[in-house]
């Protein structure tokens, strides 16, 4: 009884040692006698209006099976003004730069369909697919069906998608000026001086400020006009009174408004999810690289603004914007 | 040899179940009740809703009194800010800190117990905050 057992787990564990140590040669792949594509996105983090969506469609065909006759996108929804598929293929040089070499003639665009017919004589191409997101695109899902014709007639094609189309907004890089263009509203996404201000007074959600004080740190500050005690000095138009709930944030450098390199990506489901309960209405000391979440006074917009740079000299604050509609 | 074996692994054994079986005390957060008597706040530090200080300068902390006595940034907003204790090895705080805690009311300054290690000694620190003032 015992050696029948002994028998079995010596035979499990014969069979255990085989199947890890086996030894699994790697072997080149083999080339397809066809047409044949791929696509790759090369674009990162949400997709916002206004924006592109970049991709890289590469096909290729044995060289002594003919050669590449045209490529053509099709966008579930037609792109905006500027898309377009590149008539050059790129490789990279040795010290690491793309260098683009024309294979076909400029793109042309009829409806969502935007296509590249080959010049040159080529059996392997990779073109790039800059997609402008079009407001039409808003909140929608957007996909592309990516396709390449050889010269024997034969066609392949590739999905991509769907990709989803965020529902807010952005605008970068708006400067915010001490004593000049020092309103900012978030319903219009819009830097104002006194005398706009004046004529919308219920869309000034913020003033920007900039004073220097030996005693206390103040310099860059966004405030809202129901907040009096910091806005030393200003005399507001008349009917600008909005309190905005401020959340200031540091560290949240969101590489579509900052351009800078961090991964980091703000999206519709981070202006859903803030809470704005006890929240300030003003934040200052406001440093470059920080930022603020805002909510309008009447709950309307949700907006995260990023401080791109501050000036001391020039008392300006320079300011990229995402914003996203609540109701 | 097997003479060895034996005493070895009768040896082990023994040790393995008096470890085993060796009672630790825990309190009611789980965490261990050790011999340290000592009860002090060693450092204390603010943070703002930014997760940024909002001291002008390091907190005093006065052991004898129970006292922290901290200066924050003319404009900070005091009903969202995030006290952070740093104490003696094993101690622990009473109440705990969860979230934002509102210090705007600071004609009554918050209050914080410290328990020693052997959770026999309580310290209540008294946490004082002044403003800087108005340029």
């Amino acid at each position: 009884m015992k050696l029948k057992y002994f028998n079995f787990i010596f035979l499990m564990s014969v069979v255990l040692m085989f199947a890890s140590c086996q030894d699994e040669e790697y072997s080149i792949p083999a080339a397809g006698t066809d047409l044949q594509n791929d696509c790759i996105k090369r674009s990162l983090g949400p997709n916002v209006v206004g924006l592109n969506i970049e991709f890289a469609y590469a096909m290729a065909l044995p060289r002594d099976k003919g050669k590449l006759v045209s490529a053509q996108v099709e966008a579930s929804i037609a792109g905006g003004s500027g898309t377009y598929l590149e008539n050059r293929s790129f490789y990279t040089n040795s010290s690491g730069v793309d260098v683009g070499i024309t294979v076909g003639n400029p793109s042309s665009t009829n409806g969502t369909k935007t296509e590249v017919t080959f010049s040159k004589d080529t059996c392997a191409s990779t073109l790039r697919y800059y997609y402008i997101i079009p407001e039409e695109a808003r909140g929608k899902s957007v996909s592309f069906k990516f396709s390449a014709k050889d010269s024997n007639g034969t066609t392949v094609s590739y999905d991509m998608g769907p990709y989803t189309v965020a529902k807010m907004d952005m605008k970068l890089d708006m400067v915010l000026s001490d004593n000049n263009n020092m309103y900012f509203s978030v319903a219009d996404m819009a830097v104002m001086n006194s005398a706009t201000a004046a004529a919308n007074p219920s869309k000034v959600d913020l003033v920007y400020l900039y004073r220097s004080y030996t005693t206390v740190t103040f310099l860059h500050a966004l405030v809202s006009p129901a907040n009096s005690e910091y806005l030393p000095g200003v005399t507001l138009p008349a009917g600008v009174n909005n309190s905005t709930p401020l959340w200031k944030v540091y560290g949240l450098r969101d590489q579509q408004l900052a351009r800078l390199q961090y991964g980091i990506y703000v999206d519709d489901l981070d202006f859903t999810q803030e809470d704005f309960t006890g929240a300030p209405n003003y934040g200052i000391n406001m440093k470059a690289e920080s930022g603020a979440w805002v909510q309008t006074a009447d709950g309307v917009y949700r907006a995260y603004i990023f401080v791109n740079k501050v000036d001391n000299t020039k008392k300006e604050m320079t300011i990229s914007v995402k914003r996203y509609k609540m109701k | 040899m097997k003479k060895y074996l034996l005493t070895i692994s009768a040896v082990l054994l023994a040790l393995w179940a008096w470890v085993g079986c060796t009672d630790f005390p825990v309190d009611e957060d789980g965490l261990l009740i050790t011999t340290r008597g000592e009860c002090y706040v060693s450092n204390f530090e603010l943070l703002g809703s930014d997760f940024q200080t909002v001291r002008t300068k390091a907190a005093v902390i006065d052991t004898t009194a129970q006292t922290i006595n901290v200066e924050v940034f003319y404009g900070t907003d005091l009903k969202n800010l995030w006290p952070q204790f740093s104490l003696v090895t094993d101690a622990k705080l009473d109440p705990k800190i969860t979230g934002r805690v509102d210090f705007s009311d600071l004609a009554n300054p918050k209050k914080w117990t410290v328990i020693s290690g052997n959770r026999k000694v309580e310290k209540t620190y008294t946490v004082y905050l002044t403003v800087q003032p108005k340029p």
